[in-house]
């Protein structure tokens, strides 16, 4: 596509260009020229309702709105006068006309957009002496609430209810100043309470109903950090005030939109952080005495895990202990956790939750470049290849990007999946086919013509299937997204195909660092960075001896213990006994240990439980599932909880580990000789001389899980990215499945997906408020409606 | 059926001449509401189905226009103009007569469900000053006792 | 050699003159004052919750949150005034009011109310501040204590009380009406 061509206007005397096409209010933004304006959003259609953005442009009869104009050569603007001036005020002044005066109350005074302009441009006194319109609050939702006097009737929610969630779930009735706007269900709605409406709204019409009347804006501490559910990585900006029991989180949103996310928080983003507080939250280890799960003290639970630890260890022998690790722990936890499970442990029976089939997608990447896809891809890409997956349920974010990306680009979107999923809506082509046969269609792709036989139904010919072939044939640098459907072999006959186009790829899991835990080995085969543990690697010459043989897998596990050949499991933010469905029973003789929020299930079996901090109350790092990277910010602290970080280390002290060499603090593990700048620097301390070379100090103290960071970005390829632009709050990108060393892989592995909806996220969704109030609304109204036919 | 098949019938014909299909959404509003004398919540969703719009698009077009209704009104829909050629010529008198004799206001039905009144903008029967409609007939050149007459003879009409 | 002029008996004489105009003078403010009624406070004996404390109508004292003809709070827990502290001594924990339990006449009110004495500078920003004329400085002063901790006054030692004692005025303080709650938070 050729560059649109440049054009040169003049505003306020300023001669500024800019591509033709461009509208007048973002070319004076980008030089700097302020035109306010309420209803102008970009990425949204025009509306020109609020009139905010009038200006002068010379040879037109009066003054226009700069929202909707597109520059022309020539153009000679002036967005300063006296004239331009007082067309603000009045326009802002009719606002006003029937705007309550309740800033005090309201959510939004302090950062509301009409008080903002009031103050700018003027009109702070009226000259309306008429009464205002009063209409009672109305609650719309569980978490939407509807102010009607405060609406300045800009249609921002409409638009980005419609336009960007393709939900049209908000309307506008009436017309002229007894318009409203009104939900679809005439005083509920039904939608995917996403907050989009609440967040932009440029006043407190549309509040939000978690964080209604709880503090203002201006008491809060804002952090910014990353949603701790699914795998999309979206950022949310923390609102943090001063409580009791230490920091509380009152909002989640979506502030600075710095974030991969952009504009864009689902529910689970902008609410459902609210578990952090629930009254089920373990504040206390535990320990079995008599049967009870009784409280103990950090000391005795650390010393007693410990020692049981050792013992199981020195008797048994490492082959002996599981160790199950988590997809919502930070990439430093997984990575420490897998090295204390080899080098303390003395084991290779490390698994985790696998949602999707990481392994197999690294085995079918492993050496090619550019293979993989950022979430900022997504929204640019010009063709889009869907197979499985629903990601308007699943990956909100990702779903949302496709649906940009149509709407904006006009990039064609092809689906196969098993399910009318929403997205086909978008779709260019939408292939419905048979459950389970997503694989045929891979096959498809690759030339296979017998396999059309097993996918056309009424709906999908073969011309159509033939017809999707050979767009995505011809499609330049497409991007290939798929779900948990395809796995092994497929999606290496998958990749094969894509290689041929030059497609880039994103590999669908299920929760937060579902793609972290995978990158850093937590698996019984594989080490960090996919290295295969039967395989060559230096590891041994890192950490000491680690086991050669690959360990179990979850259901290894499951079946060890049933065999009372498993003496211990080591549970780390995970709930294999609901999710693995991992029998109780056989775990009777085991020792069990679990680290954890709540009292999952598998946890209620444990004879240790050690309390966790939340992701909202440690530092570290997220990969989400197209692999882009994000800093896990600290937000808040629950006392008596300790992150699983430092639970880890405190466990392998215990058991007598060296945690200098566990965790690399302080001054070298190794005396530097002085070598480390020498040609035998091989001898040095590598880690100093990495620091040294990479401008870092060593980090002081063991539970500083930056530390862990720099080991993994010296071991672990493809996590060579910059670590200032992370620090800073960006995304990088990481490539480790592309440089991955996975062997041949031992077939096919259990994978379970997540399967969860816009509303639930695992067990954790279970302990949400707004997660909860929101299923209970929604199953209430559809009661109703069922009572009432 | 929400609507009668003959007018279902004739909105599959009419539509095809519409390159835009929501286009037609207004004339169908407006046909089906002379059917079933408003719009009714089932009328609504089968017309939004048919235009592919949601409901709360067709609410929202309804909303707006304020000669479609949502909730029923009298059998004779009397309307009543008090713009300004009207006005002058007594338009406000006859109106005022209307709601003595009926006994209800603007938009409002009598409890028998015979007449609705409504005072109305233009109707575009200056010349004739003031006029009323009643349903789709006009009623020229009133005074409060021909409006008598007026409203008389639908009463019989209403009887017979 | 001594020389008496005129001039000099005229000086000498005039001098004792007006030493005893002077003497009277000031003792006729003495006599008057004498009869006049007394300007010395008699606090803390004095009579009335206020013990013989006279104040100026603007004197800046313990805080008084306002209830407004209804009875209802005035306050909306905008957290106008926390803002405009200097020495950040207002906390605020905002909540909602519902159908059964009105405090305040708008949609919030403050839940929790707390003035840090130990930090207060009664500035009367918060005064300023406020949009609802909630916050007003009363005249207490009587705020030593033994236990600092006893200076973070709540709400409710810092609002009028429902029925006003004497006056449908503003109350002018409350610290003498309620003694300071042992149990802080």
């Amino acid at each position: 596509m050729a560059e649109p061509k440049s054009i040169t206007i003049t505003v306020d005397g300023k001669s500024l260009s800019a591509p033709a096409g461009t509208l007048l209010i973002e070319a004076c933004k980008a030089v700097g020229i302020e035109v306010p304006s309420f209803c102008y959003y970009p990425g949204l259609s025009l509306q020109a309702a609020c009139r905010m953005c009038l200006v002068r442009i010379e040879k037109m009869p009066k003054l226009q709105t700069a929202c909707t104009v597109q520059i022309t050569d020539g153009m000679v603007v002036t967005s300063d006068s006296d004239e331009v001036r007082q067309a603000r005020k009045s326009m802002i002044e009719l606002l006003l006309g029937n705007h309550p005066l309740d800033c005090p109350v309201c959510d939004a005074g302090g950062e509301c957009e009409l008080q903002d302009m009031t103050f700018k441009y003027g009109a702070a006194e009226s000259r309306y002496m008429e009464g205002k319109l009063h209409k009672e609050e109305q609650q719309w939702s569980p978490v939407v609430y509807f102010d009607r006097p405060r609406c300045i009737l800009c249609y921002r929610c409409v638009r980005a209810c419609g336009e960007g969630m393709d939900v049209w779930a908000l309307g506008v009735q009436n017309r002229g100043s007894s318009s409203v706007i009104a939900p679809n269900q005439g005083d509920h709605l039904e939608c995917e309470e996403c907050g989009m409406c609440i967040d932009i709204c440029p006043v407190g019409a549309l509040t939000s109903g978690a964080y209604r009347y709880k503090t203002r804006p201006w008491e809060m501490k804002h952090v910014g950090t990353i949603c701790t559910h699914c795998g999309d990585g979206c950022k949310t900006t923390l609102g943090m005030r001063r409580s009791d029991t230490g920091m509380d989180i009152v909002r989640g949103d979506n502030r600075d939109k710095s974030g991969i996310n952009g504009d864009f928080l689902c529910i689970k983003g902008r609410y459902a952080f609210d578990y952090f507080d629930h009254k089920d939250r373990l504040r206390h280890p535990l320990i079995r005495r008599n049967g009870q799960l009784t409280q103990a003290t950090w000391e005795e639970a650390l010393e007693h895990v410990g020692k049981r630890l050792k013992e199981i260890r020195d008797t048994q022998g490492g082959q002996a202990i599981g160790v199950i690790g988590s997809n919502r722990t930070t990439n430093e936890e997984n990575y420490l956790l897998q090295k204390f499970a080899r080098t303390v442990l003395g084991t290779n029976n490390i698994d985790h939750h696998r949602t999707t089939d990481f392994a197999g997608f690294a085995r079918a990447i492993t050496g090619k470049q550019n293979a993989t896809a950022t979430m900022r891809d997504v929204a640019t890409a010009s063709s889009i290849l869907l197979i499985g997956n629903d990601p308007t349920e699943q990956h909100p974010l990702l779903a949302w990007n496709i649906r940009s990306n149509v709407r904006l680009n006009r990039a064609k979107l092809f689906i196969v999946n098993s399910r009318p999923i929403k997205l086909r809506r978008q779709a260019a082509a939408f292939l419905q086919v048979p459950e389970g046969r997503e694989s045929k269609f891979v096959a498809f792709l690759n030339g296979d013509d017998t396999a059309a036989g097993s996918l056309t139904s009424p709906a999908v010919s073969n011309d159509s299937l033939k017809q999707v072939r050979d767009q995505l044939r011809g499609a330049q640098d497409p991007i290939i997204i798929f779900g948990s459907e395809l796995r092994g072999a497929d999606i290496a006959a998958l990749v094969k195909f894509g290689s041929g186009v030059r497609a880039m790829f994103i590999c669908l899991g299920d929760y937060a660092n579902s793609r972290g835990a995978a990158d850093m080995g937590l698996y019984p085969d594989l080490f960090p960075g996919y290295v295969a543990a039967d395989g060559p690697h230096n590891f041994n010459e890192e950490w000491g001896k680690v086991p050669q043989v690959k360990g179990m897998d979850i259901a290894g596990m499951m079946q060890a213990a049933k065999d009372r050949k498993l003496a211990a499991l080591y549970v780390v933010g995970s709930n294999p006994v609901t999710d693995y469905s991992f029998d109780p029973a056989a775990l009777q003789n085991a020792f069990v240990v679990v680290q954890e929020l709540f009292l999952t299930e598998t946890a209620l079996l444990a004879e240790v439980v050690f309390p966790a901090a939340s992701a909202y109350e440690k530092a570290g790092t997220f990969t989400n599932t197209c692999g882009d990277i994000q800093l896990l910010k600290k937000a808040g602290e629950i006392s008596s909880v300790r992150s699983d970080f430092e639970i880890i280390v405190r466990v392998a002290d215990r058991m007598g580990a060296d945690t200098k060499k566990l965790v690399p603090f302080g001054k070298g593990v190794h005396a530097d000789m002085g070598q480390s700048r020498g040609a035998q620097s091989g001898e040095a301390d590598r880690h100093a001389v990495w620091l040294t070379a990479n401008n870092l100090d060593p980090r002081l103290s063991p539970f500083d899980p930056m530390a862990i960071l720099d080991e993994i970005q010296r071991l672990v390829p493809g996590y060579e990215f910059s670590r200032l632009n992370l620090i800073a709050g960006n995304d990088e990108h990481v490539t480790a499945a592309e440089h991955s060393n996975a062997g041949a892989g031992n077939g096919l592995v259990q994978i379970v997906p997540a399967n969860d909806s816009l509303f639930t996220s695992g067990t954790l969704g279970r302990y949400s408020h707004t997660l909860n109030s929101v299923i209970e609304n929604r199953r209430s109204t559809e009661s109703k409606e069922v009572m009432a036919d | 059926m929400v609507i009668s098949e003959k007018l279902d019938r004739f909105f599959d014909e009419k539509m095809k001449e519409y390159p835009t299909q929501r286009s037609f959404l207004v004339p169908m509003l407006l046909y089906t509401q002379d059917e079933l004398g408003y719009l009714t919540n089932e009328a609504i969703a089968h017309i939004a189905k048919k235009v592919d719009l949601t409901e709360l698009e067709v609410r929202n077009v309804i909303s707006y226009y304020s000669m479609l209704r949502t909730k029923p009104l009298g059998k004779y829909h009397v309307q009543v103009c008090t713009n300004i050629s009207c006005m002058l010529r007594g338009g406000e008198e006859v109106f005022e007569h209307c709601k003595q004799r009926l006994g209800i206001g603007h938009k409002q039905a009598t409890p028998d469900g015979l007449f609705s009144l409504e005072e109305v903008e233009c109707i575009g029967a200056c010349s004739w000053a003031p006029a009323v409609q009643v349903n789709y007939d006009f009623h020229e050149n009133l005074t409060p006792e021909k409006m008598d007459a007026v409203l008389d003879q639908y009463s019989r009409k209403a009887k017979q | 050699m001594l020389h008496f002029s005129k001039q000099t008996i005229y000086t000498e004489h005039m001098s004792i003159i007006r030493d005893i105009a002077g003497i009277a003078k000031g003792m006729s403010v003495t006599f008057r004052e004498m009869f006049a009624p007394t300007v010395v406070e008699n606090y803390p004996d004095g009579p009335g919750p206020m013990k013989g404390a006279v104040f100026q109508e603007r004197f800046r004292g313990l805080h008084v949150l306002q209830r407004d003809e209804n009875g209802l709070e005035k306050c909306v827990a905008c957290f106008l005034c926390a803002a405009a502290c200097p020495s950040n001594c207002i906390y605020i924990e905002a909540a909602e009011n519902t159908e059964e339990n009105r405090i305040s006449g708008a949609e919030r009110y403050a839940e929790v109310y707390n003035i840090d004495y130990n930090r207060c500078i009664f500035c009367g920003y918060c005064v300023e501040a406020c949009p609802t004329d909630a916050i007003t400085h009363g005249h207490g002063f009587e705020l030593a204590t033994f236990n600092a901790s006893n200076l973070v006054y709540r709400k409710e030692q810092l609002l009028a009380p429902i029925k006003p004692m004497r006056t449908e005025a503003p109350v002018e303080s409350t610290s003498q009406l309620k003694e300071p709650a042992q149990d802080h938070p």
